[in-house]
C-alpha cells in the first residue's frame, strides 16, 4: 500500500491510497465519519432563558458546534472517554440595545479547548432578554451522534482510466467539448488527457463519442480520497487516528477467533 | 429561524459565515464572487446562505410590539 499527497491544508487533506482494495478504503472512510471521536457538547444546564428560542433549540445549537481539541488529548482519551468533561459557560443580557450571542461568549476553564470559530451565533436578544446556560462537552464518536463527527466532507473516488483509442478517433472533438471536468484537450492531431484526477467517472466522454473511441474506468486498486476536518482535529490526525482504529479493530477480531477456537479444540 | 450552525448535508461549519456573506451582498456584491472568496465550494453549503432567510429579526420585532401591548394594557 502506498500514500502520496496531492493537497493539504489546515482543514482539508487529498492523497492518493495505491495498491489497495474498496472494503479497506471503506472502512477507513467510514471510522473516519463514525468512529475518529471528537469533544462536543453532551449537555446543557439551563439557569435562565428568557430568549425566544426553546431551551432544546439553544441546546442543539451548542451541541453543533465544533470544539478545536489537541489532539494528542484525543488519542489518550480514546480509551476512557468518560473520564473527560469540559465545563463551559454562558452568562449574556441585553441591556439598552439589541445583541447577539455568539459562539466566543462561551466561556470555559480548560485553556485547551475552544470554538473553532468566535463568530457563530448562538440566539439573538433585545433589551431585558437573558441566556444563562452551563454546558458540558463531552468525548463521544459520530456513530452516537453527528455532532462528534470530526469530518464534513469525507469521500473517495477511484483512480479514472481514460483510453483512447487513436486508430478510431475521428479527432471530433466531442468528448473535449461535453466533458465537464475539462479532462480532456485536443491538441495538433490526438486527444490528450489533461488532469486525469479531475475526471468524475462520468462517462459522458463516452455517450458523445461517435466512434466509440473513448473508454473510461476506475482503477478499484487506487483511490483518491478527499478528507475535510469540521476545525476539531487536524485532517491527518483524523486520517491516521482512524487506521489506528482499524488496526485495533483488527488485533480484537483476532484475538476472539483465537479464543472461540480454544474453546473448541 | 436563525441561521444553522452547520450544513445540513455535509456538516461543514457555515453559521459564522452568514453576518459577512450577508454584509457583502447587501452592499451589492454577487453571491457568486463572495461564496467563493469565502472558500463554499460545495453547493449543499451554498444553498444554506443563498437561501436563508434570518426570520428570527421578524420575531424581535413582533415580540418588542407584544411588549408595548402588554405594558400599555397593565397600566
Ligand atoms: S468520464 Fe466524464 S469527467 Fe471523465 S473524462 Fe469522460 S466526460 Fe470527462
Ligand atoms: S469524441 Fe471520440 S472521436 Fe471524437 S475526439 Fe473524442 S475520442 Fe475522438
Ligand atoms: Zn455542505
Amino acid at each position: 500500500m502506498e500514500v502520496k499527497l496531492l493537497e493539504y491544508d489546515d482543514n482539508h487533506v487529498r492523497f492518493v491510497l495505491k495498491g489497495s482494495n474498496p472494503a479497506f478504503a471503506n472502512a477507513l472512510r467510514r471510522i473516519m465519519i463514525a468512529e475518529v471521536p471528537t469533544l462536543a457538547i453532551d449537555e446543557v444546564v439551563f439557569l435562565e432563558n428568557t430568549s425566544i428560542l426553546f431551551d432544546e433549540i439553544i441546546a442543539h445549537r451548542l451541541a453543533l458546534i465544533p470544539l478545536k481539541v489537541d489532539p494528542e488529548f484525543i488519542d489518550a482519551a480514546r480509551h476512557e472517554p468518560s473520564k473527560y468533561e469540559v465545563r463551559f459557560y454562558l452568562d449574556v443580557e441585553a441591556k439598552d440595545s439589541p445583541l447577539v450571542v455568539y459562539s466566543g461568549d462561551l466561556k470555559t476553564d480548560d485553556p485547551h479547548v475552544r470554538p473553532v470559530s468566535d463568530l457563530i451565533p448562538i440566539v439573538k436578544l433585545i433589551p431585558g432578554q437573558k441566556l444563562v446556560l452551563e454546558a458540558y462537552a463531552r468525548i463521544g464518536i459520530g456513530r452516537d451522534h453527528a455532532k462528534w463527527s470530526p469530518v464534513s466532507a469525507c469521500a473517495y473516488k477511484y483512480m479514472p482510466i481514460i483510453n483512447i483509442d487513436h486508430s478510431r478517433c475521428s479527432l471530433c472533438g466531442n468528448c473535449v467539448k461535453y466533458c465537464p471536468r475539462q479532462v480532456l484537450s485536443m491538441e495538433k492531431d490526438r486527444v490528450v488527457i489533461k488532469d486525469p484526477l479531475a475526471c468524475t467517472l462520468c462517462k459522458y466522454c463516452e455517450t458523445v463519442c461517435p466512434n466509440d473511441a473513448i473508454r473510461v474506468r476506475g482503477d478499484d486498486t487506487t483511490f483518491i480520497f478527499n478528507v475535510e476536518s469540521t476545525g476539531s482535529l487536524p485532517p491527518d490526525f483524523i486520517v491516521l487516528e482512524a487506521a489506528k482504529i482499524l488496526k485495533e479493530k483488527c488485533e480484537t477480531f483476532l484475538k476472539l477467533l483465537k479464543e472461540i477456537r480454544e474453546e473448541h479444540t | 429561524m436563525i441561521i444553522p450552525v452547520r450544513c445540513f448535508t455535509c456538516g461543514s461549519l457555515i453559521g459564522d459565515k452568514w453576518e459577512e456573506f450577508m454584509r457583502r451582498v447587501s452592499q451589492g456584491e454577487d453571491p457568486k464572487k463572495v461564496l467563493d472568496d469565502m472558500g463554499i465550494k460545495r453547493y449543499c453549503c451554498r444553498r444554506m446562505l443563498l437561501s436563508h432567510v434570518e426570520i428570527i429579526d421578524e420575531i424581535l420585532r413582533l415580540e418588542e410590539a407584544r411588549r408595548k401591548v402588554s405594558e400599555k394594557y397593565r397600566r
